[in-house]
């Protein structure tokens, strides 16, 4: 049942069960068959959840109709049968109260169905790693700070993607080491 | 089992089939975007900013654009408006341009209704050749525009010049004459200027919020992070929920006030009742800025402007006779919190909290309305209300004490109030019906003296008459979708006769494109240079940042070429390729010095929006505010100087209540609002083209309270019927999710053009905005 857990939220939909075979009820067989493959599969369903890289993703569950941080704790919480629900990105500094109301940003999807066809191609969700200074250097950030303060939601914890796991989840204060790069151009007097 | 754990396990096995799609079909896709070589920079993109383009909030944002299309956006954290955050619809903003049904060429209809492919010579030629026909057979009355508040400055200033200046007839109006108009009666008739004296920084200063009707959270999102952000900082700082059925924003209200539709003007009458009664009121402050004044209070006199003589044409008028402090009090015997209690439902407990919390001058108060004030059979009578709460205890023109109307389009402001798109309105507060006003607008355009007609034209209820009846014989809509949006449809829904002629540009098909002769492809937001006017008096100017689809153009362009072709080249002198910066200083001639200063099109261009009147390159916050506002003169305290007919002090109406319109009775038993939803703008005619904001809500609903879809036998899911005594549609059964009606109310989104709500709602209006009711008609619900 742990697995379970570990292997199904927001990012790690992607593995289990492929062939839908259900036991006890309502209740999927998830048996995870490789971890490595789960997570490649994870990166392609966050892409999917979102519509460009930086869209606030769709929720990947239906409305259970109770507070998201009922399981979207600061620590993530494991919600048995379901996944590992992760914390939030968003930290204190994101201001205008972007905590209070989730579902000001993230909606549900209730229908397959496309109203209409669009050609719109969102940019790529972002997954290149940080340039470094020289080989040995921590890397720079690349994205922007803003509504992901909270490192830790993506980068650490069962939820994080292989791609982008810190190895050292121990250092708490990331922004010691890790610089977000705020501007493209170069320091001129 | 309990139904929620039910849910719980049901929402697992959901949760299951996703994770089967994703794990058989996704490796690919996986291993693609693993390819991080593939990858763009953020920073390769080039990033432009622009103004979103829906709500009223005017929240900025940041565009990024790679070969020539817009692939994401991102808050802007430079905009003071937002500060970065965004709520879903402007995150999803770059897919409405995209839908694979944009129009991309001008539609002729064809006698066998099919449209076909002409180019834009033919349809401008055609355009001309329509509106110069009606001019000389039928005269000024019997040609018109109908546009929106979503139309960016140049829009509407090019439509108001061309069929003002041009073709010499008033009949102008736009969508905002069913969402703002009467916020705008409101502000004339108390203060002789349009437009909010507070701005956003209230909610950051006020003590209380109270929200008159206004689902913040759903409609206004980002300010209401503001809002719930104000809250979090202070926490003394209460948000109290006055409406008709619980919404998302009642779930962060400290005190949640239900009344009866219709009831909030005695609800507000009862309030003033106790401020009066307990000596709450600022005596020294309406001694020095306020005066008393009373209208036609006879309910049979003003009538509903839906019924009998006033079905076809409404044009009633209020007659202001000047009143005082001695006969508010009488006035207001009437209005104990027992009798107000009875009319509204409301305990008396909570009319009395209510008292207190605007009568104590120690907090500040910042009431906000939005639809449910202004869509009212007696709308301005309640703006009015609102505002005399706050005059009379002199929360005014202060930081974070402000009457504070929330406008719903992105540019209702900016275009519709500040240019005046409308029937009897020229720039900057000025109205045809004065001669000094016409005067200053013929000067400024250089057209001959006695050009423009003093006489309004038709309100937009009455222009959608007249062009039914057959009297309007051409009509050209922009950027909105009447044929969704007007109450009553049934009306207008017979196909025109053959000698009118409807033109509709726009970027989708619509059910109004449907009924076009003529269909024109628009540019839409980012495709074309524009300025938006915010809420908070924010002008905002964005630069074009990617093409348009095929032969798209902007609306302005499409005014100024059929008034060329009309021989009015005089009125746009400008050339093809540089006309924005001129237009808009002729414009901004018209507001300088008149108190509506806006600011210069280069500082526009540097800014993420400044808010008028700007003077000396500096923005105002608080209107009539010493110290804040450059044209109070005086030293301290608050200066109402645009109104001259009142001595510059503001006016205190006194309003009674009246009931709606129309009310449930045996035959049809319920309530029915209408309203948006967070996810979708207006008719959904972009929103719906963005699939996550499609799938998250795809269709129109009815929200039913639990026990009367138990005592229906209907529970949540089902469909129904809900029919008036104008239409009826079958409709989804929505129980306790996000909007929670009380017993005997539904509640119905208009957005869904399959589920036209609007077949069904009545065409009752304010007696002295025109602007109709949807929130209160009745209904009856029947299984099916
Ligand atoms: S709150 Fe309004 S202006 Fe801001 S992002 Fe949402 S829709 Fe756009």
């Amino acid at each position: 049942m742990r697995w379970l857990g570990l292997f199904l939220c927001l990012g790690v939909l992607g593995v289990a069960a492929s062939c839908g075979k259900q036991t006890d009820g309502d209740v999927p067989d998830m048996a995870v068959p490789n971890r490595g493959e789960a997570l490649k599969g994870s990166a392609a369903t966050r892409a999917k959840r979102r519509a460009f890289d930086g869209a606030p993703p769709v929720i990947a569950h239906k409305d259970f109709r109770m507070a998201c941080t009922n399981c979207h704790k600061p620590k993530g919480m494991e919600v048995p049968g379901v996944g590992f629900a992760p914390n939030m990105p968003h930290g204190e500094t994101t201001g205008l109260s972007a905590v209070a109301r989730c579902v000001q940003c993230h909606v549900f999807k209730t229908t397959d169905k496309k109203f209409r066809q669009s050609s719109f191609a969102g940019l790529k969700q972002d997954l290149r790693t940080g340039k470094r200074h020289h080989p040995l250097a921590p890397p720079v950030m690349p994205h922007a700070l803003f509504m992901r303060e909270n490192c830790q939601a993506c980068h650490t914890g069962p939820a994080a993607r292989e791609e982008i796991r810190c190895d050292h989840p121990e250092r708490t204060r990331c922004t010691q080491c890790h610089l977000a790069r705020r501007t493209t151009t170069e320091f001129t007097r | 089992m309990t139904a929620d754990r039910r849910d719980f396990l049901k929402g697992i096995g959901a949760t299951a089939l996703g994770v089967c799609a994703f794990s058989c079909g996704d490796k690919q896709e996986a291993e693609r975007i693993a390819g991080a070589a593939q990858q763009i920079d953020p920073s390769d993109l080039t990033w432009g900013k622009a103004p979103c383009r829906f709500c009223g909030t005017g929240c900025g944002v940041e565009v990024g654009v790679k070969d020539g299309r817009a692939i994401a956006v991102r808050g802007d954290e430079k905009s003071p408006v937002n500060r970065g955050l965004l709520c879903v619809k402007g995150y999803h903003l770059p897919g409405f341009l995209y839908g694979k049904d944009r129009l991309t060429h001008p539609l002729r209809r064809q006698s066998d209704g099919s449209f076909k492919k002409i180019s834009w010579d033919e349809a401008l030629d055609l355009v001309a050749q329509k509106y110069k026909e009606a001019l000389a057979a039928h005269g000024p009355e019997s040609v018109s525009i109908y546009g929106s508040g979503q139309w960016s400055v140049f829009d509407g200033y090019a439509a108001l010049k061309w069929i003002k200046g041009g073709m010499r007839s008033n009949n102008i109006e736009p969508n905002a004459r069913l969402c703002m108009a009467s916020a705008v009666m409101g502000f004339v008739t108390q203060f002789q200027s349009d437009e909010p004296m507070g701005c956003y920084d209230d909610f950051e200063a006020a003590d209380d919020i109270v929200l008159w009707g206004h689902n913040a959270a759903e409609m206004h999102p980002v300010l209401f992070s503001r809002m719930l952000e104000s809250k979090r900082k202070r926490p003394g700082v209460r948000i109290i929920d006055l409406g008709t059925r619980r919404t998302p924003t009642t779930d962060y209200a400290d005190m949640y006030v239900e009344f009866r539709p219709g009831s909030d003007l005695a609800l507000a009458n009862g309030i003033l009742h106790l401020i009066v009664k307990n000596g709450w009121v600022d005596e020294a402050f309406v001694k020095e800025n306020v005066v008393f004044r009373r209208g036609i209070e006879d309910l049979k006199t003003i009538g509903y402007g839906c019924y009998g003589k006033n079905a076809e044409r409404y044009g009633f008028k209020d007659k202001a006779k000047p009143s005082s402090f001695a006969e508010l009090k009488t006035f207001l015997d009437d209005y104990t919190p027992e009798k107000v209690s009875r009319i509204s439902g409301v305990p008396v407990a909570q009319i009395e909290a209510l008292g207190k919390l605007y009568g104590d001058r120690s907090r500040g108060t910042v009431s906000t309305w939005c639809m449910g004030v202004n869509q009212h059979s007696r709308g301005t009578w309640m703006n009015n209300l609102i505002t005399d709460l706050h005059l009379i205890t002199g929360k005014i023109s202060k930081p974070g004490s402000n009457p504070f109307s929330i406008t719903g389009q992105p540019s209702a402001c900016g275009t519709v109030r500040e240019v005046g798109t409308l029937a009897n309105r020229l720039p900057a507060d000025m109205v045809v019906m004065k001669k000094k006003h016409r005067d200053i607008a013929e000067e400024i355009w250089g057209v001959k003296p006695g050009t423009i007609p003093k006489k309004p034209g038709y309100h937009a209820m009455d222009l959608f008459r007249a062009w039914s009846r057959g009297d309007v014989k051409v009509m050209w809509v922009q950027t909105t979708n009447p044929w969704m949006t007007i109450p009553h449809l049934s009306r207008i829904e017979e196909r025109h006769g053959d000698d009118q002629f409807l033109v509709v540009s726009d970027m989708y098909p619509t059910p109004t494109t449907d009924r076009a002769d003529l269909i024109l492809p628009a540019a839409a937001w980012i495709e074309r240079e524009g300025v938006f006017g915010n809420t908070e008096r924010r002008t905002q100017q964005w630069d074009r940042l990617v093409d348009p689809p095929g032969e798209a153009k902007e609306d302005a362009w499409q005014f100024i070429q059929v008034a060329k072709r009309m021989g009015m080249d005089h009125l746009f002198p400008w050339p093809d390729d540089n006309w924005h910066e001129p237009m808009w200083e002729e414009y901004r001639k018209f507001t300088l010095g008149r108190a509506k200063d806006v600011a210069s099109y280069k500082q526009l261009r540097e800014t993420r929006g400044l808010r008028w009147p700007v003077i000396d390159g500096k923005e105002t916050r608080y209107r009539y505010a010493a110290g804040h506002d450059p044209y109070v003169k005086k030293a301290k305290g608050v200066h109402f100087y645009k109104a001259k007919g009142y001595g510059e002090k503001a006016a205190f109406w006194l309003r009674p209540y009246h009931p709606p319109a129309e009310e449930p009775d045996n035959e049809y038993p319920f309530w029915l609002c209408t309203g948006r939803v967070l996810e979708h703008w207006h008719s959904g005619s972009m929103t719906r083209r963005v699939k996550e904001l499609h799938q998250a809500v795809p269709e129109a609903y009815v929200e039913l309270n639990r026990a009367d879809a138990t005592e229906l036998g209907v529970k949540d899911g089902d469909t129904v019927r809900v029919a008036s005594r104008r239409g009826s549609l079958e409709l989804t059964v929505h129980v306790d999710r996000r909007g929670r009606p009380p017993r005997g109310s539904v509640f119905v989104p208009f957005f869904d053009e399959g589920r036209r709500i609007n077949l069904l709602t009545l065409d009752a209006m304010c007696n002295i905005s025109k602007e109709p009711d949807y929130k209160k008609c009745a209904v009856r619900i029947e299984r099916v």
